[in-house]
């Protein structure tokens, strides 16, 4: 899952112009999930714009804003989206990229867009995987240092935990994590030197 | 003789850490190397530590050995991908540079520069087989470069016994050719000793230096303690400091006795003072080196 925060409307309303007519198209997978980008917080951002005396034409929530067929494939959904001057999509950068891909008018993307996490147990996980194109996770049994370390440190922990915590932020250090789930395991996969990253893929 | 032939003679090393200016006056950073000048072996040169904005290491690695010193440049794998990381190599080797020390930098979020892209396309572990390589001759993808060079490099590594990934690594840094090993400042000589038994006992042989870190006052030592992973302080010492008359007089006591300890324990000994080097003559004196 992609992990989004929405943007301040300070922010989205700087780039658009007040006499120019909105549309607004969400994103039903990820952003949903997130609260950015579902059905309440379009309704909320078309209040929201309305009440500050923009002119919102009309909505559209796409299954997902990343995979659009065609320009034509969103008009049927809303034909107004034709009278539009702005796009503000709802969803990741990659959905805005691709919505901006079938339209010809200005796309303004209304969240930050994080990592790529997860969502497991109820939790969020940040940063779970960050698509180095190389995948090493099953050296350490599924779990991912490239990612979940901030310094990618491939050979074994730098030396800035502190219990179990990582020196960055507040998550887990996953060299701890490992150490766990391999413990009392001989042979490590990961005892010799692992190599350094392909990242022509990434 | 040099750095390194000290370190294969078995000579008990000294190295100190002297940090570049973080503007481009020199002269300050200059001095404070100059309180070293006869006792040192070798200077450290911090490479924008703490990710706090520095004058580069391979600039004021230069300039100390024009000035007569013999400079250990530090290089993190934070603010360089494989292209820079072996590009400064061949620099710093080009500019007089025979020693390096490889860590992988501390994040730079702890720095004045929060926002900036953090690299680590190399972990420390690659940084030093990359290295290695480019002595042979071949960079890390393995084209040709025109080789081969020589150079001492090194790594760093916290003294915690049952830390096992964190020997795990070392290691491998002791694989991919570090040929010494710069350790966390030790309080607790008691798990350091433990912590050389253990690496021995695996075979890793290669000259240790003990990180030094004069104490000032006891909230220093308690603060240590408590933030920096890799320190442990104990609580004898934190007692000596709070019941000291003279709480600088009782630090400079106490790290001496640390140092005299490790002369029997490690290889040589690494001082990282606060602030700069001017005690450092009183205290390698009140150690026996003088
Ligand atoms: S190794 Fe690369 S692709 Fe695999 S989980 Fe980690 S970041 Fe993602
Ligand atoms: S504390 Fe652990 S997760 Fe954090 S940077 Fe160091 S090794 Fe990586």
């Amino acid at each position: 899952m992609i992990l989004t925060e929405s943007k301040p409307l300070g922010e989205i309303i700087s780039k658009i112009d007040k006499k120019s007519n909105v549309f607004i198209i969400g994103c039903n997978v990820c952003a949903a999930k997130m609260g950015t980008g579902g059905e309440p917080e379009i309704k909320a951002l078309t209040d929201a714009l309305t009440e500050l005396g923009y002119n919102v034409g009309g909505s559209i929530l796409p299954t997902a804003a990343c995979s659009i067929r065609s320009y034509e494939s969103l008009v049927e959904r809303n034909e107004n989206i034709q009278n539009a001057d702005v796009v503000l999509v709802m969803s990741c950068g990659s959905g805005s990229s691709v919505v901006a891909t079938v339209l010809d008018i200005p796309v303004v993307c209304t969240t930050n867009t994080l990592s790529l996490g997860g969502l497991s147990k109820g939790d969020i996980h940040t940063r779970i995987c960050i698509m180095c194109g190389d995948c090493t996770s099953s050296i350490y049994g599924g779990l991912c240092p490239t990612a979940e370390c901030p310094k990618s440190q491939l050979n074994g922990p730098c030396g800035g935990s502190k219990d179990g915590k990582c020196e960055v932020g507040n998550k887990d250090c996953i060299w701890e994590l490992i150490e766990k789930r391999f413990s009392g395991q001989e042979n490590l996969p990961f005892e010799h030197y692992i190599t350094h990253k392909d990242h022509r893929n990434d | 003789m040099k750095f390194r032939e000290k370190l294969q003679s078995g000579k008990f090393v000294i190295t100190c850490e002297v940090p570049p200016p973080k503007g481009t006056d020199t002269s300050y950073s200059i001095e404070n190397a100059s309180f070293i000048r006869e006792l040192a072996d070798a200077v450290n040169v911090t490479d924008n530590q703490c990710a706090q904005l520095h004058m580069s290491s391979i600039a004021f690695s230069t300039l100390l050995k024009q000035n007569g010193y013999e400079p250990i440049m530090q290089m993190t794998c934070r603010d360089r991908n494989r292209i820079g990381i072996q590009s400064d190599v061949l620099g710093a080797y080009g500019l007089g540079i025979r020693n390096i020390l490889i860590m992988s930098g501390d994040y730079p979020t702890f720095g004045n520069q929060p926002g900036a892209k953090p690299v680590y396309d190399l972990d420390s572990v690659h940084a030093l087989n990359a290295i290695s390589l480019l002595k042979k001759g071949t960079s890390l993808s393995g084209s040709n470069i025109a080789g081969p060079f020589d150079m001492c490099v090194g790594a760093v590594c916290n003294p915690v016994p049952e830390k096992k990934f964190q020997i795990m690594k070392l290691e491998k840094k002791v694989k991919a050719g570090a040929e010494f090993i710069q350790t966390q400042a030790v309080f607790d000589v008691d798990m350091f000793s433990e912590f050389m038994d253990l690496i021995r006992d695996r075979g890793i042989d290669i000259p240790i230096l003990s990180g030094i870190v004069p104490l000032r006052s006891v909230e220093m030592a308690r603060y240590m303690n408590q933030n920096i992973p890799g320190i442990s302080v104990p609580p004898e010492i934190i007692k000596r400091m709070e019941y000291a008359d003279d709480q600088i007089e009782e630090g400079i006591e106490i790290t001496a006795e640390i140092i005299k300890c490790m002369k029997n324990i490690s290889n040589g000994i690494h001082i990282m003072p606060i602030k700069s080097h001017r005690c450092t003559k009183n205290l390698l004196r009140r150690s026996n080196f003088l």
